[in-house]
């Protein structure tokens, strides 16, 4: 198919979606809101032409886009009513993504289109009690029997699970090799039996991460995602789109063309009464910050579509993007005064939300030390289990 | 130093002791889901603590101000959900300086009289009417008290709760800051002693609330230090990286500020105004606050995020109190507009010398 124009895709787009007024808000991620059908019904109405993952192939619910158009859709959806896709947020912007690169002909064709129609939901199981910052001292196990596997260990943080059909699920096959090689990639259905769901509070009061115990759980062999002991290079292209991902959505609400006010700026104006140039100049400041970081963002993603696969440029997009967050969070906060502190207060969600943005996702310290040493070429940080194998070093031999 | 300059040490010692039994992770949970923490408050109020630095001849316990002080400090540090300064060193204090009873239970104070509730004095009453926000444990106080400014002097009415409408509300630390309603309220007109005005509360509440941040941050410093050691990641406690330990710097540095400025504005509270001193350690405890909440939070990793581990319960007082008694940009602009009328001749007194110099 040729390229559509700008203004092509904005009347294709216009037939099924509503266009955003200026007073449209985002809402924050997952926080307080259970409503999945909202999400579900922007999915189900994008995917018949492939507009929501436009890369994606037709037949799994994109529409072979190429880069530069898909880029331009990005541009102009911004212009419509997107719901909070955060339910949708894994299956659509890692576990397809690592399909496509990783995942068998059959498992692209079962998986992908109920990701893109908003049918399936999918969770991320890599985080386990001692494997945090560390992700590849992962214990939970996978044994093979025959043409199954046997699944016992333990998750943490896992968000998404009470909704989640299916999990990508980081699994220990190999305890005598290092601990990057012995791991393998599964994909698990969050009904199977064995699987236990058990919710945490967060101090946001959002109860959408949880802990998973899996006790003896079979899956067919199909469920594996890459070769066995590729665990570990399956888990790093789902991260690298993870952060990348987040870098793309980067900028909040900015609008398109650049001309009016974006809505958080907005909202705060109606707050203050006196506008000090204190507070304008931290308007602007992140305000500057979002408009740069959204061009970085567009260049390391089209860069990124035409290798294929996002590099480390993604890590600084997730530490800008979460610069961002954070800024504008304690910025509304701070000018909505007192009554902030309240639990109806401006920015009062955004606030017990923040801390949590800078640790999900990787670290900042852990996005730093990848930019330190995959793009400066620093030297990297001592490894001494790096060859050991890993039931040995999680002996403490070392 | 003074007798009355030094904190009675018995009193930091029972008060630690008493509120590490009686305030658990288990007990402040169940605080927030219910707005009230009647055991914790029994067990704090049989001792005498709330009423430390009133008369006993006004119902209070005797002590001095600095005595007061320390036990909020500990009421922070233990994250006691329980109205310690509203009680006792706000709400008590009023009453006891217009020679009105104090009463058993709770009490506590309208911060922000000054704009929703007015006042008019017949005879020897006053009617109170109007919408008070943000008020501290209201659901639960027996007396509400109103600062209220009079014409050309101070009233401060003592409200039977029952008397008023109140809606609960909640801060970002679960606590209750209810709404109170007074419609035409009549209580006896008792006029404050001399200096004790609508100015002279908002800084008592400031060097109550830098008081209890001193406690919080302090008790978050430490236990991102014993966490971060414990945690261990690539083979290592966490503590070990140095970016990690940027963060616990950050922690301990801002504990030792917000507590040095908070005990020099207690010392100079006990003898004096000390509105300089309490502005800047208000300011500094706030933006101690700002800072260690995110250094501890980060370097916890997910586990400072979750309702199971405590650092919320210190992370989310802090952010509250930061806004109580006077934001960062109320008392750096109350700091500068008196450094700019001192002029420049006058600031290196003024910084070192404090209130004494204004006076
Ligand atoms: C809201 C939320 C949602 C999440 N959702 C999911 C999910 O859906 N699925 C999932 O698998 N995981 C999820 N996570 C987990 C997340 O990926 C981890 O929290 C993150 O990787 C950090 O691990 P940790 O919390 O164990 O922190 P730790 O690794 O214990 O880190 C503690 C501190 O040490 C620092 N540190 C650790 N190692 C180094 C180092 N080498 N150099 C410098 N500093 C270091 C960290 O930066 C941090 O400051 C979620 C977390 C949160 C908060």
């Amino acid at each position: 198919m040729n390229d559509l124009t700008e203004e092509q895709i904005r009347t294709e787009l216009a037939l099924i979606l509503d266009r955003r007024s200026a007073d449209t808000r985002l809402s924050t991620m997952g926080a307080g809101s259970d409503d999945l059908d909202e999400g579900r019904r922007y999915l189900a109405n994008t995917v018949r032409d492939g507009w929501h993952v436009p890369t994606w192939p037709r037949e799994h619910g994109g529409q072979d886009a190429s880069a530069h158009q898909n880029s331009l859709i990005g541009r102009v959806l911004r212009e419509f009513v997107v719901p909070d896709l955060y339910p949708f947020a894994i299956g659509l912007g890692m576990v397809g993504p690592a399909l496509l690169q990783h995942g068998t002909e059959v498992q692209q064709r079962d998986w992908l289109k109920p990701i893109a129609s908003g049918e399936a939901i999918w969770c991320q199981m890599f985080s386990e009690p001692e494997a945090g910052s560390d992700l590849a001292n992962v214990a939970l196990t996978a044994q093979q029997d025959g043409d199954e596997w046997i699944l016992g260990g333990q998750k943490t943080w896992t968000s998404r699970a009470m909704w989640a059909d299916w999990a990508i699920c980081l699994a220990r096959t190999d305890p005598t090799q290092p601990k990057h090689k012995g791991l393998t990639m599964f994909a698990i259905p969050m009904s199977l039996s064995g699987v236990e769901i058990r919710p945490l509070m967060q101090m946001n009061r959002d109860a959408h991460f949880s802990e998973v115990f899996v006790d003896g759980a079979r899956i067919s062999d199909q469920c594996r995602i890459g070769d066995v002991g590729e665990g570990w290079r399956v888990a790093m292209t789902v991260l690298a789109h993870e952060r990348a991902g987040g870098g793309s959505r980067g900028g909040g609400d900015g609008n398109a063309r650049g001309l009016k006010l974006p809505s958080w700026v907005a909202d705060l104006q109606v707050l203050v009464g006196e506008q000090s140039s204190d507070w304008r100049n931290k308007v602007a400041a992140i305000y500057a910050r979002d408009t740069t970081s959204r061009w970085t963002a567009q260049r390391a993603g089209d860069e990124a579509r035409s290798t294929g696969s996002p590099g480390p440029a993604g890590s600084g997009a997730k530490l800008r993007t979460v610069n961002s967050y954070k800024s504008r969070s304690y910025l509304a906060n701070r000018t909505a005064g007192a009554h902030g502190m309240l639990e109806d207060g401006h920015g009062y969600i955004e606030t017990l939300t923040a801390p949590s943005m800078s640790i999900r996702g990787g670290t900042d310290e852990i996005q730093r030390n990848i930019l330190g040493e995959r793009v400066l070429g620093l030297p990297g940080e001592p490894r001494l289990d790096r060859d050991v194998s890993w039931s040995e070093s999680r002996r403490g031999l070392i | 130093m003074t007798e009355d300059s030094l904190v009675d040490p018995l009193v930091t010692e029972t008060a630690h002791r008493l509120l590490s039994e009686i305030c658990d992770h288990e007990s402040i949970q169940a605080a927030e889901a219910t707005g009230q923490a009647p055991e914790i408050w029994n067990a704090f109020a049989e001792t005498g603590f709330p009423w430390i630095s009133i008369d006993e001849d006004a119902g209070g316990s005797g002590g001095s101000l600095l005595d007061a002080l320390e036990v909020l400090r500990l009421v922070g540090y233990h994250a006691a959900p329980i109205p310690a300064a509203e009680t006792g060193i706000l709400g008590g204090w009023l009453l006891a300086n217009s020679s009105q009873e104090l009463p058993d239970g709770i009490t506590t104070v309208v911060p922000n009289g000054r704009e929703n509730v007015t006042g008019s004095v017949s005879g020897d009453e006053v009617t109170v009417t109007g919408r008070a926000l943000r008020v501290p444990w209201a659901r639960v106080a027996e007396r509400i008290v109103v600062p209220l400014s009079i014409e050309d002097q101070t009233v401060i009415a003592s409200i039977d709760s029952a008397q008023c409408a109140i809606e609960p509300m909640t801060n970002m630390a679960g606590e209750p800051r209810d709404t109170v309603t007074f419609e035409n309220v009549q209580v006896p007109l008792a006029i404050a002693a001399p200096g004790i005005d609508l100015e002279a509360f908002r800084f008592r509440g400031a060097l109550s609330r830098a008081a209890l941040m001193a406690g919080a941050i302090e008790k978050m410093s430490q236990l991102t230090v014993s966490y971060t050691n414990d945690r261990v990641q690539f083979g290592r406690p966490v503590a070990k990286f140095q970016a990690v330990q940027q963060h616990l710097v950050w922690g301990a540095q801002d504990a030792a500020l917000a507590r040095m400025v908070a005990e020099t504005a207690a010392r100079e509270a006990a003898r004096g105004t000390a509105q300089f001193e309490i502005a800047a350690a208000k300011l500094v405890a706030n933006q101690a606050a700002a800072r260690a909440t995110k250094a501890c939070h980060q370097a916890h990793g997910a586990m400072g995020m979750t309702q199971e581990y405590p650092l919320h319960h210190l992370s989310r007082r802090l952010w509250s109190w930061r806004k109580e008694y006077g934001s960062d940009a109320e008392w750096s602009s109350w700091l500068g507009k008196i450094a700019v009328a001192q002029g420049a001749d006058q600031l290196y007194p003024l910084v070192t010398g404090g209130s004494a110099v204004l006076n």
